[in-house]
């Protein structure tokens, strides 16, 4: 940009942008890392799934008298390690409904529907960890994170608090989507990032001329002061029509009181603040 | 003409204005060549500096005798419909999609309330997981750089 001036100023008549422009300003832009949708921090899944405990017993045959009774061989064989995956993603999934049912038979409300898709959900991301290939878990886990978050959409529209309540209790995060979907550019990211540039040095110094005026401020009031008092004298004395009143001055006092005092609190302040840091 | 004070129905949209609430105002404008309506949004900036209305709010606005400031144009009359706590404006009671709420309270207790499900008497009023789980009061954007901080609105 400062090249570009450079020459407009050397060269007074009208400027011509040559093709490829390019700003000389130091912005690096880095691009995001692509994110799978399917990973816990797309998703908005901020718990896991509790441990398995080893011990644990196929929930059919928890209570059965005969199983307690039994030897170790047999007990291995109804341990919920030793059986198909899909009885442990059962047992989560019954596990997680029943922390957010409404009463002992439901199944099909919202709450309970969520539920039943958070703990699938998070039982196939721990699958997809150790088998990266499983094209057909892959794509039944993308549309049950997608059904999900419009779930989500649909109970904040319906219920906030439940909505808020659900989240809390399953360890979400919603986030609305964005309005417009776009491809990320080299050219639109560094135009923004620009933007945000430009901003930021605007913004300083429109806070540096705003100190320079504060810092001016106590010096004008008491020189004018001094003047009105000269003034109003000089008036006096030479019996003139006097402009200037007591009232002007006390006024013109008090606003420099009230000034001193508050900058002084804000340099306590200050000054309070970097002996915290400095400790 | 800003002396009529004109009342405006519009739903609240994410804002980071301070003292400002964003009200989209939607209407149906007639296409006179496909001869079909199309839906119609007018953005109007309400002044709110206790921020009554939250995202997705149905609100009244009124338009300021004055603007306040170049975009303030109007202030919040009202919060007619909160989102998501939906009075029923005939019996007065509390509905959830196409049921009162006592309704759906009443069938709990009947098959027997569980003791962790969710209870309206105890639930907090709505914002407090805003900026921690609930990032619907801000508009997001999809994340076009890393800077090493935390973005919370990038999707």
């Amino acid at each position: 940009m400062n090249k570009l001036l450079n020459i407009a100023h050397a060269v007074p008549r009208q400027f011509v942008r040559d093709y490829a422009f390019k700003s000389d300003l130091k912005i690096k832009w880095v691009r995001p890392e692509k994110i799978s949708c399917i990973k816990p921090e797309k998703s908005g899944d901020l718990g896991k799934l509790p441990p398995l405990n080893p011990n644990e017993l196929l929930p059919d045959y928890k209570d059965s008298k005969e199983l307690a009774n039994a030897n170790e061989t047999v007990k291995s064989m109804f341990l919920l390690r030793n059986n198909p995956n899909n009885l442990t993603t059962r047992y989560y999934r019954d596990l997680m409904i029943k922390e957010v049912q409404r009463h002992a038979q439901d199944y099909g409300s919202m709450e309970a529907k969520l539920a039943r898709m958070t703990a699938l959900i998070r039982r196939f991301q721990s699958h997809m960890e150790v088998h990266p290939r499983d094209k057909m878990i892959k794509v039944r886990l993308k549309e049950m994170i997608d059904k999900r978050k419009k779930f989500l959409k649909y109970l904040r529209r319906w219920d906030y608090r439940r909505f808020e309540w659900i989240l809390e209790k399953l360890d979400l995060v919603y986030k609305p989507p964005p309005t417009k979907f776009h491809w990320i550019t080299r050219k639109e990211s560094l135009q923004k990032l620009t933007d945000i540039y430009c901003e930021k040095i605007k913004d300083e110094r429109l806070e540096a001329y705003h100190k320079e005026l504060q810092e001016q401020q106590i010096p004008f009031l008491e020189d004018a002061i001094k003047k009105m008092i000269f003034i109003r004298q000089e008036q006096i004395d030479c019996d003139v029509p006097v402009t200037v009143t007591e009232e002007q001055i006390e006024e013109a006092r008090q606003q420099l009181a009230q000034l001193q005092e508050l900058r002084e609190a804000a340099a306590a302040a200050t000054r309070k603040q970097s002996d915290e840091t400095f400790h | 003409m800003a002396s009529r004070g004109l009342l405006l129905l519009g739903q609240c949209m994410p804002c980071i204005k301070q003292n400002a609430s964003k009200i989209r105002v939607r209407r149906m404008e007639l296409d006179t060549n496909l001869n079909m309506y199309f839906k119609k949004d007018t953005f109007f900036f309400a002044h709110d500096p206790e921020k009554v209305c939250k995202t997705g709010d149905v609100v009244l606005i009124r338009e300021l005798p004055e603007r306040l400031t170049r975009l303030i144009t109007h202030k919040v009359e009202k919060v007619v419909y909160p989102l998501g706590d939906i009075t029923d404006p005939i019996s007065g009671k509390k509905v959830v999609v196409g049921k009162y709420r006592e309704d759906i309270e009443m069938a709990n207790q009947l098959f027997g309330k569980s003791e962790k499900a969710f209870d309206y008497d105890k639930a907090p009023p709505r914002g407090r997981l805003e900026g921690t789980k609930d990032f619907t009061h801000g508009e997001t954007y999809i994340k076009y750089h890393e800077d090493g901080k935390d973005q919370p609105f990038a999707v």
